[in-house]
């Protein structure tokens, strides 16, 4: 491990946006977001997580897929640098995992020859992420019910923890490794700064809410799809997309096609179950007219669909859905809603 | 509050109504939720204070949904601007008014969750409490003290309806002196900036639009049960963040909420960006008055200003 004194930070910022596009946790309008900097002055270190999520750096809200026009079709290629996301919590590290097991690790995907998404990997696939330990969980936090912890380096390539004057790095892939041994103007860590963070980590886990099992919660899901519990939980929704679009680890998307003449464009954009439209079919029949049915979707699709598909739950308990929703719709209470639950149905008809 | 539960306890008890809707205590200090009371027990979860931002008659018009599709005859808790909103559905033929038994409340104001934010700085509020004409914050390691009025929603601080002027019953005393000097005091001076100014305000602000449609969802007035925004066969309008397509989508719903804002605030309070939303609305409110002499959901007899048509109204914008 070593260490930099925060003043030096940006000393370390230049070093690494010689060879990297570095997004940071910056002021964007009047809320704090990822966004490409060009200077360690633009970061934002007095905040835990950012208001926005980080999965707009490596799966933009819209996206050109491909250009046309006379010359012939053009799909967009990567000249840039690769991209290094400095401040990322361990939600948003694990949300990475999850979003790459959809659209680009094909090895953790049930089916190898599946669908690599091109545009996700040219992106992520020699990323470098900064982890960084949450001294100060917001009370919305609860990545400890979903194995996260302020304090979790995976996803991580290199992992930051702020001392208050210091920070101390750690390599943890072999790629975040590489990249600490080129940088030479830091200093050894030591053994105080070892217990400063051990320190730091139990006052961070102090602040995080009682810890709640919810493996129960995968079971229970499959066995309540048509009960009566989704109209109470949906009651209140007035499915707007916010709390989709906050979300690090909400992926959908809609393609649409923008061109006139022999010119134009096709691009995807963030999609969300919430909207009526989402499932809306040609012949004008949705599958998923009602309010509630498209709650349930969004829930069904966090703590069980995705189990299915990549054993584990699609939500690394970041908060953020819980910070934006216009109706308080906390899906906390509802993870504890639904474990409360009890079945109604004759389990024998 | 004790008055508010002893009301609805007893219209439920009488069968007045189905259900009714009103603000719970919620998850977070500055949220209150919306709850849908069935039963006398549950009444007992009514609140009301500065956390009650909801504008709850939106339920009563979203399409397809559990509560306009179950209940016959619904009882509401409503602020000033809440009860605008039900005139307003009257005259726009979308509710029955005898359907709806409104139970009014008289509104101090309510808290602005960004306003509140930008005095911390982004800090986290854990707590607050209110000290007669200030609010005290409170978070892991700060306390501060700010007057009451700096948190309040813009939308109340020229509110001239706190007492809900539409109600079937009414809880409480209410609010007698209403002072605003010049609701659209803002708005003027916005307008006296030169138009590049104004452009390059207007440009920064929608550019952070992230299209969740949050501001639409909650809005009271946005009740098409399929928005432009939706029409994708073929598609209206661009759907990217970028500002063209953003500022379309705003352009088109401010002329679509044109007369029938009733300025409660909801979309400003949802958006998740804390998009000046009001910048719009608030210019085109003023208009409507101007030139129609008409503020929406205040008379339930007068015909919309958009559906109406009289001689002697303004046409410059045609005429030049
Ligand atoms: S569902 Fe909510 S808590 Fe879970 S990852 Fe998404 S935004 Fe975070
Ligand atoms: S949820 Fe956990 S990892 Fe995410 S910001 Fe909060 S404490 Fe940090
Ligand atoms: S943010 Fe809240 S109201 Fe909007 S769709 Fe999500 S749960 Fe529903
Ligand atoms: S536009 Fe905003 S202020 Fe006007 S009625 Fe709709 S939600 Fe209320
Ligand atoms: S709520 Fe805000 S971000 Fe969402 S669509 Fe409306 S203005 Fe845009």
């Amino acid at each position: 491990m070593i260490k930099i004194k925060k003043t030096d930070l940006h000393n370390f910022i230049e070093f690494l946006i010689k060879d990297y596009n570095v997004y940071a946790p910056a002021d964007v309008g009047k809320k704090i977001a990822f966004k490409k900097i060009n200077s360690a002055f633009e970061i934002r270190h007095d905040i835990t997580n950012t208001h926005l999520s980080p999965k707009n750096v490596f799966f933009p809200q819209s996206e050109v897929m491909f250009q046309y026009s006379d010359d012939g079709l053009k799909i967009p290629e990567r000249n840039e640098k690769p991209i290094a996301v400095w401040g990322m919590r361990n939600c948003d590290t694990s949300s990475l995992i999850m979003l790459n097991k959809v659209f680009g690790d094909a090895h953790q995907m049930p089916d190898k020859n599946m669908y690599k998404d091109p545009y996700w990997k040219m992106k992520y696939d020699n990323c470098l992420i900064f982890g960084q330990a949450c001294n100060e969980p917001l009370s919305t936090c609860f990545c400890n019910w979903f194995d996260g912890n302020p304090f979790a380096k995976k996803g991580a390539d290199v992992f930051v923890v702020d001392t208050c004057d210091h920070f101390i790095f750690e390599g943890v892939s072999e790629k975040g490794k590489a990249f600490l041994l080129k940088y030479k103007f830091a200093e050894e860590a030591t053994k105080t700064d070892l217990d400063k963070i051990a320190e730091l980590k139990k006052t961070a886990e102090s602040y995080l809410p009682e810890k709640l099992d919810v493996k129960p919660l995968y079971n229970k899901m499959s066995q309540i799809w048509d009960e009566p519990i989704w109209d109470e939980i949906s009651a209140k929704c007035i499915n707007c997309g916010a709390c989709t679009f906050v979300c690090p680890t909400c992926h959908c998307f809609d393609v649409s096609d923008e061109g006139k003449g022999k010119k134009g464009k096709r691009i995807r954009l963030w999609d969300s179950c919430m909207f009526q439209i989402f499932t809306r079919e040609a012949s004008g029949h949705n599958p998923r007219e009602l309010s509630t049915q498209r709650v349930r979707q969004r829930l069904m699709h966090k703590y069980n669909y995705f189990m299915d598909n990549y054993e584990q739950y699609l939500c690394t308990g970041c908060g953020r859905c819980v910070q934006v929703c216009p109706v308080n719709l906390d899906i906390r209470e509802v993870i504890k809603q639904i474990l409360d639950y009890k079945i109604s149905r004759n389990e024998d008809n | 509050m004790q008055q508010l539960v002893d009301k609805v306890k007893e219209i439920i008890k009488n069968k007045e109504v189905d259900v009714v809707i009103g603000w719970g205590r919620g998850s977070l200090p500055f949220s209150a939720t919306p709850i849908f009371v069935e039963t006398e027990k549950d009444a007992e979860k009514l609140i009301f204070d500065e956390t009650c931002r909801n504008n709850l008659t939106t339920y009563l018009t979203k399409d397809k949904r559990r509560i306009s599709k179950e209940y016959k005859k619904i009882g509401i808790v409503v602020k000033g601007c809440d009860s605008r909103s039900v005139v307003l559905y009257t005259v726009e033929n979308q509710i029955k008014r005898e359907n709806v038994v409104l139970i009014g409340i008289p509104c101090n104001g309510v808290f602005e969750k960004k306003k509140l934010s930008q005095l911390v700085d982004g800090k986290e509020i854990l707590d607050f409490q209110i000290d007669r004409e200030n609010i005290i914050l409170k978070g892991r390691n700060f306390e501060q003290t700010h007057p009451l009025k700096e948190v309040l929603c813009d939308s109340c601080l020229t509110c001239q309806y706190p007492d809900a002027p539409e109600h079937d019953y009414f809880i409480g005393t209410p609010r007698k002196e209403v002072n605003v000097p010049d609701a659209y005091k803002t708005i003027n001076e916005f307008g006296k900036k030169s138009s590049e100014e104004r452009w390059a305000y207007i440009q920064e602000e929608y550019s952070k639009c992230i299209r969740c449609y949050a501001c639409r969802n909650v809005c009271p007035s946005c009740y098409c049960p399929e928005c432009f925004v939706d029409q994708n066969d073929p598609q209206w309008i661009g759907k990217t963040p970028e500002v063209t397509d953003s500022i379309i989508f705003h352009l088109i719903r401010n002329l679509h909420i044109a007369g029938r804002c009733v300025d409660c605030g909801a979309c400003v309070s949802a958006c998740p960006v804390d998009l000046d939303l009001r910048i719009m609305s608030k210019k085109v409110e003023k208009e409507i008055k101007e030139r129609f002499d008409y503020t929406a959901g205040i008379d339930i007899h007068e015909k919309p200003a958009m559906a109406s048509y009289c001689e002697h109204e303004k046409q410059d914008f045609i005429m030049g």
